[in-house]
């Protein structure tokens, strides 16, 4: 168990910069998630902890060591890989016993080891099956006995439920919670999957373009983004944003205006200021009561309905003339559709003209320009104090690089 | 009713199941209408069903229909390959010498049993193990090292590639001319760049020698034929996903240990088949020795093959010639049938 602290850490290939001063400091004992798009960085950043790529600049510490120059072998990490990486030619035994073996442990303490790793995941019996002989689920779990077996002070986990079905997938982010639970030792996971991000860890570290956009608690990534990108790619079906101009009395975008004070606002008027609001915070107009600050009424056309069962997803087209069907993505990304999120009972109909309220405390604001996070719900904004200090967090995240309380 | 368990029992399982279902619906009724089916099917333009039947199951084989497509070649096949091994193995059994006819009436051993009184037989079959073994294993080992050399995404990985690989596109001609100018005891290029470099007492007449001669070809032979090793091996290597490198890495391997316990062990299938390849190579490597060194190299280099030609066609001792060559055919087999056995248990045959 231990700390792991990433200082400044840099990795350029040839002329892309693959992570860009990267600063996370991980506790010990933290379940913490990295998480972004594909080629965002996250993977080369776990592999600069792995000591399987030398940073071009920055320094690793675990514990207390500074491991930067260290090889893997010496760094008391383990690793599952995404495609669980299992030696073909070596049963689980062989497989689970293989670090410690190089180590030249001996063989009382090696299989006491083993016979605890198989029982921790669930693998008693099947030491001696060859890998080829097992199904993807117990494959992966020899993967993790494999990990779990160094006693390593660091876990390290590259996407090890991304080969497996979606679920597979489910029942083993359960279980890694379990092992976590159990275990209770620094776990780094990487993932480009926000759900398994949300759902297991005590932190995630958003990363985009090589750089950290945000590292907080799930609620805090999903609540208080600290800025557009991170607001976009946490959450399922994404945030709505719809782009307009500041005024003396508020946002005047293509379709609605949001009245608000902005005076808490550290921007002049006319200023570019994205507005986002997520599907569930939209409300049809006739069961908006229990809201307590809603938004004007806005005027839509229904478009495609998406019911899921406990919920129906529904795309609003918010000019006269129908646009061509969108998918979630494009919707969530174009100004003049807005996807709203309703209960299931709720009578709507396909091209259906209807009016929706927004509501007001889970409206984000952002700076068109450069993404950052103005106000997250502007009801706050019209107390000056308190909009003031939404405001100064929101910047204080961001500026220090993402570190938040 | 006789004439419908016929069928049944004929067209196997799907139908008795058929049947079972439909006895348990509504018994009889459906019966006859099936028997009218198969019954105008099976003695269409026949009155005896049963060898009716029997003719066209055959004639609906698929080994059957399938008879243009595998009978020319294997009647080719059959005839100069299976043919040609007979007539040698008959040969072999006779003591036909000379200019005179092959007399087949009286067939032995003997050629067989004179063998290992044959100080020359023992010798050429003693250089052809030598050979094949030593060749095998420096070439796979030499294979083995430029494969993992040249996988570390090194510069000018493509050319190296070629340049390893080139001298097994060139001819056995070629390489044998080529190598007796090297090895030209005044005039070759290792002795003058030996004692170039002051190693003189290493010079000496390597295949004029007899205790270099064996070794010289088998250099040879292994510059030749480590490209084609490097191949294989690199096509292995390309295989193994990178997480196997970096999961031995991670617990706990250093650069030696991770090839030596996770690498290697991956590549068997490579090295199975390479190893079978060289083997054959090595067994024919009479076209080598014979520009080389004509048809007696002498018994320090003389091989199975070599020794087969001369004791044919120069002395023309066919009979012992073909047993000769019987003996290096079951060595070929052996090398190769454990390998088609191996994959035919894989399944990829």
């Amino acid at each position: 168990m231990a700390r792991v602290t990433l200082d400044n850490v840099t990795k350029r290939y040839d002329d892309v910069v693959a992570v860009d001063d990267m600063n996370v400091e991980i506790e010990d004992g933290e379940f913490i998630c990295l998480v972004g798009p594909s080629g965002c960085g996250k993977s080369t950043t776990m592999e600069t902890i792995a000591g399987l790529t030398k940073p071009t600049e920055g320094t690793i510490t675990v514990g207390e060591t500074d491991v930067t120059n260290l090889p893997p072998k010496d760094r008391g990490v383990s690793m599952v890989f995404q495609n669980i990486a299992l030696f073909p030619h070596m049963d689980v035994y062989e497989n689970v016993s293989f670090g410690l073996r190089l180590r030249k442990y001996d063989k009382d303490e090696i299989d006491r080891r083993v016979e605890q790793a198989a029982e921790i995941v669930q693998l008693e019996g099947m030491l001696d099956r060859e890998p080829t002989e097992l199904s993807g689920g117990q494959q992966q779990r020899v993967a993790i006995a494999r990990a779990i077996v160094r006693e390593p002070a660091v876990f390290l986990m590259d996407e090890p439920l991304a080969n497996l079905d979606a679920k597979l997938r489910v029942h083993m982010r359960t279980e890694l919670q379990r092992l976590h639970k159990q275990l209770d030792t620094t776990i780094i996971y990487v993932t480009h999957d926000q759900a398994e991000a949300m759902t297991m860890s005590d932190r995630i570290a958003v990363i985009n373009a090589g750089e950290l956009q945000q590292i907080a608690p799930p609620l805090t990534c999903y609540n208080e983004p600290a800025n557009r990108f991170v607001a976009g790619f946490i959450g399922s079906p994404s945030m709505n944003f719809v782009e307009g101009e500041l005024t003396e009395t508020g946002l005047v975008t293509d379709h609605f205006d949001l009245e608000f004070d902005v005076d808490g606002l550290d921007l002049e008027t006319g200023s570019e200021v994205t507005m986002g609001v997520r599907p569930e915070d939209i409300y049809p107009a006739a069961t908006a009561e229990s809201l307590s600050s809603s938004s004007a009424v806005i005027d839509a056309t229904t478009d495609v309905l998406e019911p899921m069962g406990d919920e129906i997803f529904v795309y609003l087209s918010l000019e006269d003339s129908q646009t061509a069907t969108m998918t979630t993505e494009e919707a969530s990304s174009a100004s003049n559709q807005l996807l709203m999120s309703v209960d299931p009972d709720s009578t709507i109909e396909e091209d259906e003209r209807v009016s929706v309220v927004l509501d007001r405390s889970k409206i984000h604001l952002f700076e068109t320009r450069s993404g950052d996070a103005l106000v997250h719900g502007i009801e706050d904004v019209t107390t000056a104090a308190r909009g003031e200090a939404t405001d100064r967090r929101a910047h204080a995240e961001i500026d220090s690089g993402g570190r938040s309380e | 009713m006789g004439f419908i368990d016929r069928l049944r029992s004929r067209t196997g399982r799907r139908d008795r199941e058929d049947r079972s279902e439909r006895s348990r619906t509504d018994g009889q009724s459906e019966e006859p209408q099936t028997d009218g089916q198969r019954g105008e099917l099976r003695t269409d333009g026949g009155s005896d069903v049963r060898t009716r039947g029997g003719l066209s199951r055959l004639k609906h084989s698929d080994a059957v229909q399938a008879v243009p497509f595998w009978l020319p070649p294997a009647l080719l096949m059959g005839w100069f390959v299976y043919g040609a091994v007979g007539w040698n193995l008959l040969i072999s059994l006779t003591d036909w010498s000379g200019l005179s006819q092959p007399d087949y009436t009286n067939l032995t051993l003997e050629m067989y049993t004179q063998m290992p009184n044959d100080p020359s037989f023992v010798a050429a079959f003693r250089n052809t193990v030598v050979l094949l073994v030593a060749f095998t294993v420096v070439s796979l080992v030499i294979g083995l090292v430029l494969a993992i050399l040249v996988d570390q995404n090194i510069r000018f990985e493509n050319t190296l590639r070629t340049i390893y690989l080139l001298p097994m596109a060139l001819s056995f001609v070629v390489t044998a001319i080529f190598w007796s100018w090297m090895y030209n005891p005044s005039t070759g290029t290792i002795n003058v760049v030996l004692s170039t470099i002051g190693l003189d007492f290493l010079t000496m007449d390597w295949i004029g020698d007899p205790r270099t001669r064996l070794a010289a070809i088998i250099f040879a032979l292994t510059w030749q034929f480590s490209g084609y090793a490097m191949v294989v091996y690199l096509a292995g290597l390309r295989a193994i996903p990178d997480s196997h490198y970096e999961a031995a890495k991670v617990d706990g391997a250093g650069s030696l240990r991770m090839y030596w316990r996770v690498i290697v062990p991956q590549l068997s299938a490579s090295t199975t088949s390479a190893a079978v390849v060289l083997m054959v190579f090595a067994l024919k490597a009479f076209d080598f020795i014979f520009i080389m060194f004509g048809d007696n190299p002498g018994r320090s280099a003389d091989i199975l093959a070599v020794m087969m030609f001369r004791v044919a066609f120069s002395r023309t001792q066919w009979a012992y010639g073909a047993a000769v060559a019987t003996i290096l055919f079951l060595m070929a087999l052996s090398v190769v049938a454990p390998y088609l056995y191996l994959q035919y248990k894989r399944g990829d045959l």
